[in-house]
C-alpha cells in the first residue's frame, strides 16, 4: 500500500491542482510506510508552487509519520515555500495534539 | 521498506510468557497473612506491562483482561482489597487464563471466551468490592481493609476490625501534585514498535497531561532516517499518583528512551539518563537527589515506615534498568542453531586438517602440527562457548512446580513441601524443553502415590507435611536431576504380585529389587487401586522413560519402604555433540558414544562360548556377556572373524551390557551429530551420523537400541 495517494486532481476554489501538488495521506499513516512518505515529501520539497496536504482520510497516524511532516513543513518554510493543509481528520488532530506537535505542524486546534 | 509491527509479536509473547512465569512464582511466594509489598508490586508491574504491550499490538481481549486484573491488583497493593486465599486462587487462575489468551493470540486462535468472561466477572466483583470499600474516608484509616460486600464470595472474608495496617502494602497515593517528565527517545524506540503516543496515553491515565514537543534535533528532511525518533518531549502532569507509578508507564519502553521525572516543586526523583532533556525545563531543577517534600509514598500513620523507603529506593533503581545498557540480548534459537552448525563444520574441517598435518613431512611440518594443535584447542573452546549459548538454567523447567504441587496437594488434601535445589544448573535448551513433561509425571506420582495423607504420616511418626525434593546438578558431562520424596516408598510386594498376576514374572522367579522397580516402566503397568485424573492409568512411567531415552539419558529408581523414593535422571548436557570412540569394522568406521563404553578388551582364542538361548557370549569379570558382531549386524566383510584378531568393546545401555566385536579401535574425538532421520531415515541401532576429518561419513551407534534389538532377535530365535 502506498503511503501517499495522489492519483486524482483536486480543486480548490476555481483552481485545479496537479496531482503532484497534493499529498493525500492514507488512512493508515504509520512507521510501516514511513520511508515511502519520506520519498513523497522529498519529491515535493523543492516544488515552487504550494504543496497541499490532505489528511482527511487519516484514521491512524504515528510519531514517525508526524515528525516527517514537521520536518517537511519546517524545510519548506526555510525555502520560503508554502504548505497548505486541505483537511485534517479527527484522528490526525488527536495524534498531533497528544504529541504536542500541533504548533510545529501549523495546525489549528479547530482543524 | 516499511516496518511490520507483527515482527515484534513474537518478542512480546516471549516476554509476556516469561513475565507470567515470574508473576506466578511471585504469587506463590506471597504469604496471605502478611503479604510482602515488594512482591505485590512485582505482580502488578507484570500485569501492567502485558497490558501495555497488548494495547500496543491491538490484542484487545488480553488488554481488557489485564486491565481488570490490574485494577484488582492495584486494590491489593493500595490496601483496598485484602489478600485472602480465595483472592490468591483467583489471581492464579487469572495467570492461567492470561497464558491461554496469549497462546491463543500467538496461534491466531480465540481462547474460550466464556472462561475469560467468567473469570473477568469474578475479578470485577472483587474490584467493585474494593471500590465500595474505598467509599470510606480517604484517610489513612481507609487503608485498613474494609468489610467486603456479601456479593463477592471471593472477597467475603472481611478483615477483622483489629487487623493492623502493617499487612497493608505500600504506595498509598498522595494528594494531587505536579510532575515534570522529560522524555528523550533513543535511536530504536520507534523501530522496536514503542510508540510515544501509547506511552503518553498510559501516562494520561494517571492525570492531566500537558505535552510540549522539542523538535530542534529533527534533521533536514534529506538527512532523516524515517524510522528513528528525533522529537523529545517535556510533559507536565497533575496527578495524585506516586512517581513510582509514573515510572511504571516507562517499563514497556525500557531501554528505548531516557526519561526524567521531576516533582514540579522539588528535586528530580526518578531519572533514566545522565543527560537531562534538551528542552528548556519549565521549572528549576535542583541538583540534589532526594525525595520531594510531598513524598508520595509517605508511610501512613501506623503503617510500615520501611515500605516508603523501599518504594523510593526501587524507583531510583529503575534508571539502571532503563539505561539501555542491557547485559543480555534476545536471539532466536534458529540463529544459534545455525551458528552451532557452522561451528560443527569448523570442527570437521579442523579434524581434516589434523589428519593432513599428521602426514606432513619436511622442515615446517613440526610447526604446522603445533599450529594445528593450537587450532584444535581454539576450536574446542569456540565450540564449548557456542554450546554454552544454548544452555539455560533448569530453573525454567522447575518454575512450574510450586504451582503444580500446590494445586495437586490441595486436590488430594495432602500437605506437601517442595524443595528446589540447583535451579541454576544449566543444560541444553532442547533437553530442557523435553524434560519438563517427564518431571511433571514424576512429581505428580510422588505426590499421588508417594506422600501419604497427613494422618497416616503422623501415625507413622513422620511430620504431617511430606517433602518432595527436586534437585539438579552436574556430574561429568551429564546433568543429574533427582526427584525424591519422604513418602511410603515403592511397595515391591505389590508390584511383584501385580506382575505375577499379569504373567510378567513366573511364580517361581524372585527378581532383584532393582528388577522389580524396573517393572513400573512397563506400558500399562500400574498398582494404583483407583485411577485418578492424576495417575494410576499406567500411562506415564513408560512414557517418562521413553522421553528420557530419546534424549540419550537414563532413569534409575531407589526406594525404601516407609522412607521414600528417589528417581534419578541422567541426561547428556547437549544433543549436538558427542564424545565418541571411533571403531573400524572392515572398511567402515563407527562411532561408539564414550558414555556407553565400559571398557575394551582383547579376547583370547577360544574365549567365546555359544549358549543355546543367548547366542555367543564372552566371559567378562566373572559373568557372561552377549557378544554382538557388528559386521554381522551391518552386513560388512570384516578384516577377520577370529575373536583374537579383533577387539571387544564392552558397552552398557538400559542397564544391560553387551560386547561389541570390532576389527580395531581408532581415536577418540568429539563428533558433531547429524540427524540421519532428517537426511535419510531411521536405522535400527544407529542414532545419527557424523562427518569425519577425512570427509567420510561414520554412523553413530545407538547402544541401547542395539541391545534391545539383540535381545528381541534372541528371543525370537
Amino acid at each position: 500500500m502506498s503511503a501517499v495517494e495522489n492519483t486524482s486532481a483536486t480543486t480548490i476554489g476555481t483552481v485545479a491542482l496537479s496531482p503532484d501538488a497534493v499529498l493525500r495521506l492514507p488512512p493508515q499513516c504509520t512507521i510501516r510506510d514511513a520511508s515511502q512518505l519520506l520519498g513523497q515529501l522529498m519529491l515535493r520539497l523543492e516544488h515552487s508552487a504550494p504543496v497541499y496536504i490532505d489528511a482527511a482520510k487519516v484514521e491512524r497516524i504515528d510519531t514517525a509519520a508526524l515528525q516527517l511532516l514537521v520536518a517537511f513543513l519546517r524545510d519548506r518554510k526555510a525555502r520560503r515555500r508554502a504548505v497548505v493543509w486541505l483537511e485534517c481528520s479527527e484522528a490526525m488532530m488527536r495524534a498531533a495534539g497528544a504529541l504536542g506537535l500541533t504548533g510545529a505542524l501549523a495546525l489549528t486546534p479547530a482543524g | 521498506m516499511g516496518i511490520d509491527l507483527a515482527q515484534f509479536h513474537e518478542a512480546f509473547f516471549e516476554e509476556s510468557f516469561e513475565a507470567l512465569e515470574s508473576m506466578e512464582g511471585s504469587l506463590l511466594k506471597l504469604d496471605v497473612s502478611a503479604p510482602d509489598s515488594e512482591i505485590i508490586n512485582t505482580v502488578f508491574r507484570v500485569a501492567h506491562s502485558i497490558k501495555g504491550g497488548a494495547g500496543m499490538f491491538n490484542f484487545s481481549d488480553i488488554g481488557s483482561f489485564t486491565h481488570t486484573l490490574e485494577t484488582l491488583l492495584d486494590g491489593v497493593r493500595g490496601g483496598r482489597t485484602r489478600l485472602t486465599t480465595p483472592v490468591m486462587d483467583l489471581l492464579l487462575r487469572s495467570v492461567d487464563v492470561l497464558r491461554e489468551l496469549l497462546r491463543g493470540a500467538q496461534r491466531k486462535e480465540t481462547f474460550d471466551p466464556q472462561r475469560v468472561a467468567d473469570l473477568q466477572f469474578e475479578l470485577e466483583v472483587i474490584a467493585v468490592a474494593q471500590d465500595t470499600a474505598v467509599q470510606q474516608p480517604a484517610q489513612p484509616a481507609a487503608a485498613s481493609p474494609a468489610p467486603a460486600p456479601a456479593t463477592s464470595a471471593a472477597a467475603a472474608a472481611p478483615a477483622p476490625a483489629a487487623t493492623p495496617p502493617t499487612a497493608v502494602p505500600v504506595a498509598l497515593e498522595a494528594p494531587p501534585s505536579e510532575w515534570l517528565i522529560s522524555v528523550r527517545p533513543l535511536e530504536n524506540m520507534l523501530s522496536r514498535g514503542n510508540e510515544p503516543l501509547a506511552l503518553f496515553a498510559a501516562l494520561a491515565e494517571h492525570g492531566e497531561l500537558a505535552v510540549t514537543a522539542d523538535v530542534r534535533e529533527l534533521p533536514p528532511l534529506e538527512a532523516i532516517d524515517a524510522h528513528r525518533c528525533y522529537v523529545q518531549w517535556q510533559l507536565r502532569m497533575t496527578s495524585a499518583v506516586t512517581q513510582e507509578r509514573i515510572a511504571e508507564a516507562f517499563e514497556w519502553v525500557e531501554g528505548d528512551c531516557d526519561y526524567r521525572i521531576t516533582h514540579a516543586a522539588g528535586p528530580p526523583v526518578s531519572t533514566a539518563a545522565a543527560a537531562p532533556a534538551e528542552a528548556a525545563p519549565p521549572a528549576p531543577v535542583p541538583s540534589a537527589v532526594e525525595p520531594p517534600p510531598a513524598a508520595p509514598a509517605a508511610p501512613s500513620p501506623g503503617g510500615d515506615p520501611q515500605s516508603a523507603s523501599r518504594a523510593a529506593g526501587r524507583a531510583e533503581g529503575t534508571p539502571a534498568a532503563n539505561s539501555g545498557d542491557s547485559s543480555s540480548i534476545r536471539v532466536s534459537t534458529q540463529k544459534i542453531d545455525e551458528l552451532i552448525n557452522t561451528v560443527g563444520e569448523v570442527v570437521i574441517t579442523q579434524s581434516m586438517l589434523a589428519q593432513l598435518g599428521a602426514l606432513a613431512e619436511g622442515t615446517s611440518a613440526e610447526r604446522l602440527r603445533s599450529g594445528l594443535a593450537q587450532l584444535e584447542r581454539n576450536v574446542r573452546e569456540l565450540h564449548e562457548s557456542v554450546m554454552r549459548v544454548r544452555m539455560l538454567p533448569i530453573g525454567f523447567a522447575f518454575s512450574r512446580f510450586p504451582r503444580l504441587v500446590r494445586d495437586v496437594a490441595q486436590r488430594l488434601g495432602k500437605q506437601i513441601e517442595l524443595k528446589l535445589i540447583g535451579e541454576q544448573t544449566e543444560l541444553d535448551k532442547t533437553v530442557l524443553e523435553r524434560i519438563g513433561d517427564p518431571l511433571v509425571h514424576l512429581v505428580r506420582n510422588s505426590i499421588d502415590h508417594g506422600i501419604e495423607m497427613p494422618e497416616a504420616r503422623v501415625a507413622a511418626g513422620k511430620p504431617a507435611a511430606g517433602t518432595v525434593h527436586l534437585e539438579a546438578f552436574h556430574r561429568g558431562s551429564a546433568i543429574i536431576i533427582e526427584v525424591s520424596d519422604d513418602g511410603q516408598g515403592l511397595d515391591s510386594d505389590r508390584i511383584l504380585a501385580k506382575a505375577r498376576s499379569r504373567g510378567l514374572i513366573g511364580a517361581g522367579e524372585t527378581p532383584s529389587q532393582e528388577a522389580i522397580y524396573e517393572l513400573i516402566f512397563l506400558p500399562g503397568f500400574s498398582t494404583a487401586e483407583q485411577t485418578t485424573d492424576l495417575s494410576g492409568r499406567g500411562v506415564g512411567m513408560d512414557v517418562v522413560r521413553r522421553n528420557i531415552k530419546s534424549l540419550g539419558g537414563k532413569i534409575d529408581i531407589r526406594s525404601q519402604r516407609g522412607q521414600g523414593s528417589r528417581f534419578t535422571i541422567s541426561l547428556p548436557l547437549t544433543l549436538a555433540i558427542v564424545d565418541g570412540q571411533s571403531v573400524c569394522v572392515g572398511d567402515e568406521t563407527y562411532i561408539v558414544p564414550l558414555v556407553s563404553i565400559v571398557e575394551s578388551l582383547q579376547i583370547k582364542a577360544g574365549g567365546v562360548n555359544r549358549l543355546s538361548m543367548a547366542g555367543e557370549v564372552v566371559s567378562f569379570r566373572g559373568a557372561y556377556l552377549p557378544l554382538l558382531r557388528l559386521h554381522e549386524l551391518f552386513g560388512i566383510e570384516p578384516r577377520s572373524r577370529a575373536i583374537h584378531d579383533g577387539l571387544v568393546v564392552v558397552v552398557e545401555g538400559d542397564g544391560q551390557r553387551v560386547g561389541l566385536f570390532v576389527d580395531d579401535l581408532r581415536g577418540q574425538q568429539q563428533v558433531v551429530i547429524k540427524s540421519l532421520e532428517t537426511n535419510y531415515g531411521q536405522v535400527q541401532g544407529v542414532s545419527g551420523a557424523t562427518i569425519l576429518g577425512d570427509g567420510s561419513v561414520a554412523l553413530i551407534l545407538d547402544v541401547a537400541g542395539l541391545i534391545r534389538s539383540t535381545s528381541s532377535r534372541r528371543e525370537a530365535a
